[in-house]
């Protein structure tokens, strides 16, 4: 398992943006956390770093104490698996099976074994019909699981979410949460960056806010969309979960979850 | 206009760094190719090297790009140069024979021919070089699109121009994305060679994928509608730059008109 630390990370793009401006951020192996945070504030630049996409200007980031800056994009990908946000800059096979088998093939997975992962990668999708077809002619939302899957099936440790949510409906989000569950299951890191606010207050038990290329706020959904924090939230342009704006307005406390709000009823009730 | 909008004709007419950069591209593009016709119409060595030396180099001085032209000039002629060079020393039928290698020798004819095709060739490359180095495609293109040229082709000409840096930006996102998957494309030479493979069928397929929606983006846009197009924008032209290109363009004429006539002998 893959214990996470990033010290004092520095990004500034070549064209001088300071995305992101002194991260420290730890993830214990197997913990479950969402990034969520406006537009521009670093989120995705921050779990490029995680596979060495992008590399520090300053700063270290380390997996299970190890400075990863002389290791190879290659290598770190079968510690840290990462979703793209956008599908179409990840898929690029003619076929869905080819896309989910290129991972693990390149991990030395073969033969059977390989039909294995990419039909359990495929299976835990719902792509599981469509492996002869090609990708291009999947909607977006499809399109979508089938990057997801091709990252599951190589198993990697860490498995970064860039919104998986997006374009979902109520099944495809429904999907994406066994999964996220199943990987915690199997004691895997889950980090997924997402502007579904529900999604992050049901999913995740740990939140970190970002702003500005900083983490402004870090701790468990009841503490982050507390209805005392929600000035802070506001300032990330984000806007608490349904639930616990309810909560606010009713007075009822901290309530990020529609199972926290109902119970904070009942209680309140009697 | 918003902001985005402004800021796009701004890349495309960026506040140019010499008086040569800012002549009109349509300028530019008729004097490369009245200078490239005329090097080969008056043939010799005297013709093309004074077109050389009195009209390319000095603009190329101009416009402060001399060292990068002369080095791309020399990277794209090359190739054709040595090969120029060995046939028509080599093949060249002639009485004086200077040295022999193998079947082959080498006459005087032949290496004079060679000389005066080379001098050709620099005086073409350069003078083409000159308009690419001082030019944005785009501009040049847009400026055509001004004078007539119909939008249908205008769209296939930048296409074209844009499609490889296109291609190449495509090529760095796929094999990010490999990458990301763990196919190794750092380190030792072999492994980056291996590693372009699994690129190629990617970057072509989506190319055309690509090449279907935009189509289909341009054509929601009434891309196809028949008539003249109002242009946000055109190129600046100074006054004096029209009949600049008439000039050029009878100075042409009267060239080419004398050598096919004979009525201006062959100079060395």
């Amino acid at each position: 398992m893959t214990a996470i630390a990033l010290a004092g990370l520095v990004h500034v793009y070549p064209e001088g943006t300071r995305a992101l401006d002194g991260v420290d951020l730890e993830i214990p192996a197997g913990q479950r956390l969402a990034i969520i945070g406006q537009n521009g504030s670093g989120k995705t630049t921050l779990v490029r770093h995680l596979n060495g996409l992008l590399r520090p200007t300053e700063g270290r980031v380390l997996l299970d104490g190890r400075d990863i800056r002389s290791l190879r994009v290659a290598h770190l990908a079968r510690q840290v698996g990462l979703v793209f946000q956008n599908p179409d800059r990840q898929i690029f096979a003619g076929r869905v099976r080819a896309e989910v088998a290129f991972g693990p093939r390149n991990m030395g997975v073969r033969g059977a074994e390989l039909d294995r992962v990419v039909g359990d990668a495929l299976t835990a999708v719902g792509l599981a019909g469509q492996a002869d077809t090609n990708p291009y002619d999947l909607g977006y939302s499809r399109r979508k699981l089938l990057a997801l899957a091709s990252i599951l099936a190589m198993r990697t440790p860490v498995v970064v979410l860039d919104e998986p949510t997006t374009g979902q409906d109520a099944r495809g989000v429904a999907r994406v949460q066994a999964i996220v569950a199943a990987l915690t299951a199997e004691g895997r890191t889950v980090i997924a960056i997402s502007h579904d606010m529900e999604f992050v207050a049901e999913q995740f038990p740990r939140v970190v806010v970002m702003r500005d290329g900083r983490i402004v706020d870090d701790g468990p959904p009841g503490a982050v969309f507390a209805p005392e924090r929600v000035g802070l939230l506001a300032s990330t342009g984000l806007v608490p979960p349904p639930a616990a704006r309810i909560g606010a307005r009713l007075g009822l406390g901290a309530t990020p979850t529609e199972h926290a709000l109902l119970a904070a009823l009942r209680t309140h009730r009697r | 206009m918003s902001e985005a909008d402004v800021a796009f004709l701004q890349r495309l007419a960026p506040p140019t760094p010499s008086s040569y950069h800012r002549l009109n591209p349509f300028t530019k593009a008729l004097a490369a190719v009245a200078e490239s016709i005329a090097a080969f119409v008056i043939g010799g060595y005297v013709g093309p090297l004074a077109i050389f030396g009195l009209a390319v180099l000095p603009a190329a001085a101009m416009a402060g790009v001399l060292r990068r032209l002369v080095r791309v000039s020399v990277v794209l002629t090359l190739p054709i140069a040595i090969s120029v060079v060995l046939i028509s020393v080599f093949t060249r039928a002639g009485s004086t024979v200077l040295f022999t290698v193998g079947p082959f020798d080498a006459t005087v004819e032949g290496v004079d021919f060679a000389g005066q095709v080379l001098v050709r060739l620099i005086t073409l490359s350069t003078a083409i070089g000159l308009f690419g180095l001082t030019t944005e495609p785009r501009a040049f293109v847009f400026d055509l699109e001004r004078r007539g040229l119909s939008p249908q082709l205008a769209f296939a000409a930048t296409a074209t121009l844009e499609a490889i840096p296109a291609m190449l930006e495509r090529a760095k996102v796929i094999q990010a994305a490999q990458r990301a998957r763990g196919l190794d494309t750092e380190g030792r030479i072999a492994d980056r060679l291996r590693g372009v493979l699994p690129l190629v069928g990617p970057v072509v397929l989506s190319s055309l994928t690509e090449v279907e929606e935009r189509t289909l983006a341009l054509e929601v846009r009434a891309f196809g509608r028949r008539g003249r197009r109002h242009l946000l924008w055109t190129m600046p032209e100074a006054t004096w730059e029209a009949p600049l290109r008439w000039v050029l363009l009878a100075v042409l004429v009267v060239i080419v008109a004398a050598r096919l006539t004979g009525a201006w002998p062959a100079i060395p």
